[in-house]
């Protein structure tokens, strides 16, 4: 079977479909595969979007997972600009504009998500050039100019993105106004330490906040905006840029019989709810053996595997997908890491002083690490981040003593 | 050329499935010591130029600390993504329980 010619489409060009096409190759040779992406580039790594590359430090040529080479040569034909904007299951048919129409064996939907849209009163403000989101390259060069032109920025949103652009326009001496609705920066699944020592940071950074706040208003004067919080804070600003989370990127299939709760929903196996139809990477929401739980997440790594454990499946493996979940972001100086499931445990203990040797929060259900999320300055706190993924993995038990004993080396109990 | 030979650390200086940074003159790189002896490869992740220093060495791997590319101590070979690109190895000796890096 492994050997048969198929017609392998994938539809989306982001991180999930790129290390899936990479995958496929690994293991068959004949099929064809294709991938058909909205965007006029190669699949590329999104997270320097927010950071490196919005400070000059990283240049968006060099953001490729793969160059145009590798597809070359792997057999594996890109077709960008075409947004996919039907689907017929059964009779196996995929529609785009400019006439393209395709047909498949086997289907990867690798979709990813989208940004979730701020609701205005005033729908003229949707299109203003100074109201900006960032999913994508273009939306990061706009962003890269405007922050060097601006006076006073807003953030909307204290998600992992808005926090991560103030940090990038702190780089320019600027002072970032963050407004966020919720009483915490990067949602409860973060520890609220960790959270504010974040805050504090940007603060130190001379950030301003407004937490527990909801937009009443935006209004155009002259070139500025005013927004108006809900106790009738004015803030004037000349550039807003909007992170208020994501949705997974559905809409396409919403009228068909695919399953779709909170993003298609996918078995271990990476298998959708119609034959042949697989999903991965942040559009998919799939079930997590090791959790007995569907989760959908939208991270770099997971993106990565999930990618590549939807290959494996399509090309008849049969391999299930248990990573521990695993992601980062960096501000500043700091990075934090985050592995497992940090929102449900019966125990919890923190290891580590300060940022400066790297602070971790352990959360334990029955004695078993089930979420870990550290931060400190550069990378100190990877290291134990991963232990956490290994010893949650492997459902080793420890001790809180042992946890939150800096001299002990978690190494040790794998 | 024996000059070429340069002090890193004492033996004792690395505990076992480890590794020190070590930098000379404008080049870094890591030391590792593993159950069968010394090790040494580039000092900076091949993916985002990302020090390796703190990252988790396990059977005979690195771990780059943040975006989790994985490579192989001995032959510098990149085994999991994001890391594509192989690290530079070097050769170790180890002489009067000290331990030496060829970085030419
Ligand atoms: C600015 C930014 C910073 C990030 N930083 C981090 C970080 O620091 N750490 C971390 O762990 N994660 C981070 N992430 C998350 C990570 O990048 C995503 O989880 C990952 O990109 C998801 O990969 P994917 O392949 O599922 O989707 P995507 O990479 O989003 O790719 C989906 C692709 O499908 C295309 N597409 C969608 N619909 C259609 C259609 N109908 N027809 C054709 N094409 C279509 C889209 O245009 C897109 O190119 C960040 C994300 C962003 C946006």
């Amino acid at each position: 079977m492994k050997n048969e010619h198929k017609n392998i489409l994938i539809i989306g060009g982001g991180q999930a479909s790129a290390y899936a096409s990479q995958e496929i190759r690994k293991h068959d040779s004949k099929s064809t595969v294709t991938i058909v992406t909205e965007e006029k580039f190669l699949p590329y790594e999104r997270p320097p979007l927010s950071k490196n590359c919005l400070v000059d430090k990283r240049k968006y040529e060099d953001c490729l997972f793969f160059s145009e080479k590798f597809y070359d040569e792997n057999n594996i034909e890109v077709k960008k600009n075409i947004h996919i904007n039907n689907i017929d299951f059964n009779k196996k048919i995929i529609t785009g504009n400019s006439n393209c129409k395709l047909s498949y064996d086997k289907l990867l939907i690798a979709t990813g998500s989208k940004n979730r849209e701020l609701e205005f009163e005033n729908n003229d403000l949707k299109n203003e050039e100074n109201i900006l989101y960032l999913r994508n390259i273009d939306d990061s060069k706009k962003i890269n100019l405007k922050i060097k032109e601006c006076n006073n920025p807003v953030i909307i949103g204290c998600g992992f993105i808005g926090l991560e652009i103030a940090a990038s326009i702190s780089q320019f001496e600027k002072k970032v106004t963050l407004i966020e609705k919720s009483s915490q920066l990067m949602g409860r699944v973060i520890p609220e330490e960790i959270s504010k020592l974040v805050k504090l940071k940007h603060e130190q950074e001379g950030n301003i906040f407004f937490l527990n706040s909801n937009i009443k208003k935006i209004e155009k004067e002259n070139k500025e905006f005013v927004i108006t919080l809900d106790f009738n804070k004015e803030i004037k600003t000349d550039l807003i840029i909007i992170g208020v989370g994501s949705i997974p990127n559905t809409s396409v299939f919403e009228n068909s019989e695919l399953i779709i709760e909170n993003g298609i929903k996918v078995n271990e196996f990476c298998q959708s709810s119609i034959e042949d139809v697989f999903a991965a990477g942040d559009v998919a929401n799939f079930y997590h053996p090791h959790y007995g739980k569907y989760m959908r997440l939208e991270s770099y790594k997971h993106a990565q595997n999930h990618g590549i454990f939807a290959a494996k499946n399509i090309c008849g493996l049969k391999e299930s997908y248990v990573d521990i979940p695993w992601m980062w972001s960096d501000q500043f100086d700091l990075n934090l890491q985050l592995s497992g499931v940090c929102d449900d445990y019966d125990d919890m203990v923190s290891r580590g002083k300060d940022i400066r040797e790297g602070i971790i929060y352990f959360f334990l259900k029955k004695n078993i690490i089930h979420g870990a999320c550290g931060l400190a300055i550069g990378g100190k706190v990877a290291k134990n981040i991963r232990l956490a993924s290994k010893l949650s993995e492997k459902k080793i038990k420890i001790s809180k003593e042992i946890l939150s004993d800096t001299s002990t080396k978690l190494n040790k109990y794998l | 050329m024996s000059d070429d030979w340069k002090l890193v650390c004492k033996v004792e200086d690395i505990e076992m499935e480890d590794l020190i940074r070590f930098d000379h003159d404008d080049k870094t790189f890591c030391v590792y010591r593993l159950e069968d002896g010394f090790y040494a490869t580039d000092g900076i992740c091949t993916h985002e130029a990302v020090h390796l220093e703190e990252g988790l060495v396990m059977d005979s791997e690195i771990e780059c600390p943040m975006h989790q590319g994985i490579f192989d101590i001995k032959s510098g070979k990149a085994v999991s993504p994001p890391a594509c690109d192989d690290l530079k190895t070097y050769p170790v000796k180890v002489e009067n329980e000290e331990v030496y890096i060829n970085i030419n």
